[in-house]
């Protein structure tokens, strides 16, 4: 007996493993065959119980977000009272404030530039930017940084900038060919819509009167884009937005239209969607779909002046003023098709939906970057 | 000792390789598995703020990672449930730092917003820090309204459409002002539940969904059964009611629960069983807003309350149709119930007015009763009893046996004859 014991202690103490092992195997059985049955009813009577340890992130967690949320104030209680904001065709009289919203996979110098030159107080000026999960969105971003920071340190320096890196992958091919062909325009501007929506509402304040959509390869418009446009005092607004090259037939430099999202329904688009199943969609500028809209890009006529307006049924990206209540009601940009729109043109069908009228301004210019 | 050098050195030498094998770990996984993107630095530039939305797509147990809440409640004339409302909110076990709180107060006539501040207050300074909450924003806009805030005004076909649109105007409102790009859930809760789990946060984020509703009954009183289905906003939808919405004008809200439009809708509320599973899951595609769970993301790709007649609906039924046209997935649990307070309709208001009245009269009838009753006992006193045991005492030593029977002939009383005598005339009597 005692001879007995000594030998299973020699025998634990030459294989410890051996011991370990048998008792690991009887915890899973045990584990398998007792404990599943009484938890699986112990979670459908009682209400689960939670664990309140926090996960520990490991070497990767706390980012700069954290810093941020830790540093905030703990017991404000912050009063708006939004009957009181206005939105008006003197807008720099009565201090309202803009928002300047801009989706930018590359970052164009020029439209940084003609950022800065804008003569509205830029004290009432508040900038969002949202970039693609992707390399070129990763490549934007440090010269975007350092465009910002060289511009915060002047006196000209604009009243808040929020930049987001949005959380879904992004398309991967981005070259204008590519972009514009017809099979991945829906995909595309799906995307581009989730990005405007996620860029829109996480950066619209309580404050916030007016809200400028404004592409990042808009590289040239008046210094006074913003008061000329506001000065029109309508809830959406859209510029034309044209593009400079050379012209080798004439020999010169000349100016073509670049955006053909602005436009106004036809007899042809209403008769073309009503064929059209629930999840296809209608674009602009492809000859597959004739839609006989008449474009608002065709509009131009350089001898007239340019406060004409004319009401639209779509609108696009480019230049788009709205008033900010517009989106507060809910307008956004269908990321699936609405009325078989998609994305600007979309939020153009929900606005009017929502009572709100929509126009185009044929004779003022912006300027598409020339690729 | 030098021996016991040697054990040192290997020990340190030992400590040094698994340092070097962590090390390694580390930046294998960081070029291989995790992302590795730029992170702008600017922490000089108090105004420049960058966030990674990744960071804020919600997980199943937020509260374990430190993700943040957005707790939107409109409210409107709601000063009387703000107290049954906070003892809510004081009881919640989410970490409430974590719980970032929006009101919208609008078109109100009694003292809401002086309420509220007080609450809040009130909360904010208790003296446990855990009861403190996040980031509080108070938003006031006035919509104007059409429609009166009694039940049945609220609650009457004709006013539901114009009624859920400004609604909808009105949530909207609230949230696109309030979220922010580091908010992981929204959380949209009326003010006027009156049970609700402190573990209601938990309970619904614990699913993973993207958006998820409790059921929502009433407790009514007793003479009108006890408990009702309250919110019949959260429905799957039927055959029936795509083809009514196919009969309805562009502008047509179709509103559950009123015999106008009859869908045949399966509802989240009839399908409770009181002793079901809490965990059930049923997929819907219209929700009511007395409480949803969702993803923050959900808000900020651009679902929103229709305040148009979206697929004929509007407010949290089209927001939920909404939402799942943008992919989303909607849920609701038919056994996991939360109460909603008993607000009688104008038609319970008369039969309860009546009741009262009912019950002073019954009252006052017995109070009536009690004095005619004793006025009617003094003046009628009933001796009967008492004579009857007087009797027996009276009669109990005399011997009825001593007396004989008396004996009386009546023979020849009824002889004699009026005819006869002359003397006796009747009286000439002739009416």
């Amino acid at each position: 007996m005692a001879l007995n014991r000594y030998q299973i202690i020699r025998q634990i103490r030459r294989k410890p493993l051996s011991v370990l092992g048998s008792v690991a195997a009887l915890l899973i059985i045990y584990f398998l065959f007792f404990t599943s049955h009484g938890s699986d009813s112990k979670l459908s009577k009682n209400r689960p119980t939670y664990n309140y340890n926090k996960v520990n992130k490991g070497w990767f967690g706390s980012s700069a977000d954290d810093m941020f949320l830790k540093s905030m104030p703990k017991k404000h209680i912050n009063r708006y009272d939004l009957n009181k904001l206005t939105t008006s065709a003197d807008a720099l009289k009565n201090r309202e404030e803009i928002l300047i919203l801009t989706p930018l996979s590359k970052f164009l110098p020029e439209y940084w530039e003609n950022l800065n030159k804008l003569t509205y107080d830029h004290n009432l000026i508040e900038l969002g930017f949202i970039i693609p999960r992707s390399e070129y969105g990763d490549a934007a971003l440090p010269k975007l940084e350092a465009a910002i920071k060289k511009t915060q340190a002047s006196t000209n320096k604009f009243k808040k900038i929020t930049i987001l890196r949005q959380d879904s992958e992004s398309l991967k091919s981005q070259t204008e060919k590519e972009r514009h062909a017809l099979a991945v325009q829906k995909e595309r501007r799906s995307m581009m819509a989730l990005a405007r929506n996620s860029l829109l509402f996480t950066v619209l304040s309580p404050s916030t009167s007016w809200v400028l959509w404004l592409d990042s390869d808009i590289v040239e418009t008046a210094p006074t884009l913003l008061q000329d446009m506001i000065a029109h005092n309508k809830p959406l607004l859209s510029a034309n937005v044209f593009q400079r090259f050379y012209n080798e037939e004439t020999k010169e430099n000349d100016i073509r239209p670049y955006d053909y999202n602005n436009w106004i329904e036809s007899d042809d688009g209403l008769k073309l969607a009503s064929t059209l199943k629930d999840d296809e969609i209608i674009v602009e500028g492809y000859a597959e779909m004739a839609t006989y809209r008449p474009l608002m890009a065709k509009f131009y006529d350089p001898n007239a002046a340019s406060n004409v307006e004319m009401a639209l049924d779509g609108v696009g990206g480019g230049a788009l003023l709205v008033k900010a209540d517009v989106h507060r009601d809910g307008a956004m940009f269908p990321s699936f098709p609405f009325y078989h729109l998609i994305e600007t043109e979309g939020f153009a069908k929900m606005a009017k939906r929502l009572g709100y009228e929509v126009f185009g301004l044929p004779n003022y210019l912006v300027y598409h970057y020339n690729e | 000792m030098a021996f016991a050098m040697v054990e040192h050195k290997s020990k340190i030498l030992y400590t040094a390789f698994v340092l070097f094998i962590l090390g390694l770990v580390k930046v294998v996984f960081q070029l291989t598995g995790g992302e590795n993107l730029y992170a702008p630095d600017f922490s000089n530039l108090k105004e420049v703020e960058f966030y990674d939305l990744e960071n804020s797509r919600g997980s199943a147990d937020g509260w374990r990672r430190d993700e943040r809440i957005l707790f939107c409640v409109p409210l409107r004339d709601a000063s009387a449930h703000l107290p049954m409302f906070f003892g809510h909110m004081k009881n919640l076990t989410y970490p409430h730092n974590l719980i970032d709180l929006a009101f919208l107060v609008s078109d109100s006539s009694d003292d809401t917003l002086g309420e509220l501040v007080k609450h809040l207050t009130q909360i904010q300074n208790d003296p446990d820090p855990k009861m403190h909450f996040g980031t509080i924003e108070i938003f006031e806009k006035d919509f104007g309204q059409a429609i009166g805030q009694g039940f049945s005004d609220r609650h009457g076909f004709a006013a539901q459409g114009p009624r859920r649109k400004l609604m909808a105007r009105a949530r909207n409102w609230l949230w696109t002002v309030a979220i922010k790009p580091y908010h992981s859930y929204v959380y949209w809760r009326d003010a006027d539940v009156e049970t609700s789990p402190q573990t209601i946060l938990e309970d619904l984020m614990h699913h993973d969904k993207d958006i998820i509703v409790p059921n929502v009954w009433r407790p009514l009183p007793d003479w009108l059964g006890n408990q009702q289905p309250y919110d019949l906003n959260s429905w799957q939808e039927s055959d029936g009611g795509l083809q009514l919405a196919d009969t309805l004008d562009e502008d047509a809200c179709i509103v559950e629960g009123y015999v106008e439009y009859q869908t045949w809708r399966p509802h989240l509320a009839y399908l409770r069983d009181p002793y079901g599973d809490p965990e059930v899951e049923m997929e819907l595609d219209g929700i009511g807003g007395v409480s949803i769970l969702t993803k923050a993301k959900v808000f900020r790709t651009g679902a929103h309350f229709p305040a148009f007649s979206f697929e004929k609906h509007a407010e949290t039924e089209a927001f939920g149709k909404l939402a799942k046209r943008m992919g989303y997935s909607v849920v609701g649990l038919p056994h996991y119930v939360i109460w909603h307070i008993y607000e009688p309709s104008s038609d319970d208001l008369k039969h309860m007015e009546w009741m009262a009245l009912e019950e002073v009269r019954q009252q006052e009838e017995a109070k009536i009763k009690k004095v005619y009753d004793r006025v009617w006992g003094k003046a009628f006193e009933d001796v009967h009893n008492n004579w009857n045991k007087e009797r027996e005492d009276f009669l109990k030593n005399t011997d009825m046996a001593n007396f004989k029977s008396i004996k009386v002939d009546w023979s020849g009383v009824d002889d004699w004859n009026l005819e006869n005598g002359n003397d006796k005339q009747l009286a000439d009597f002739n009416p």
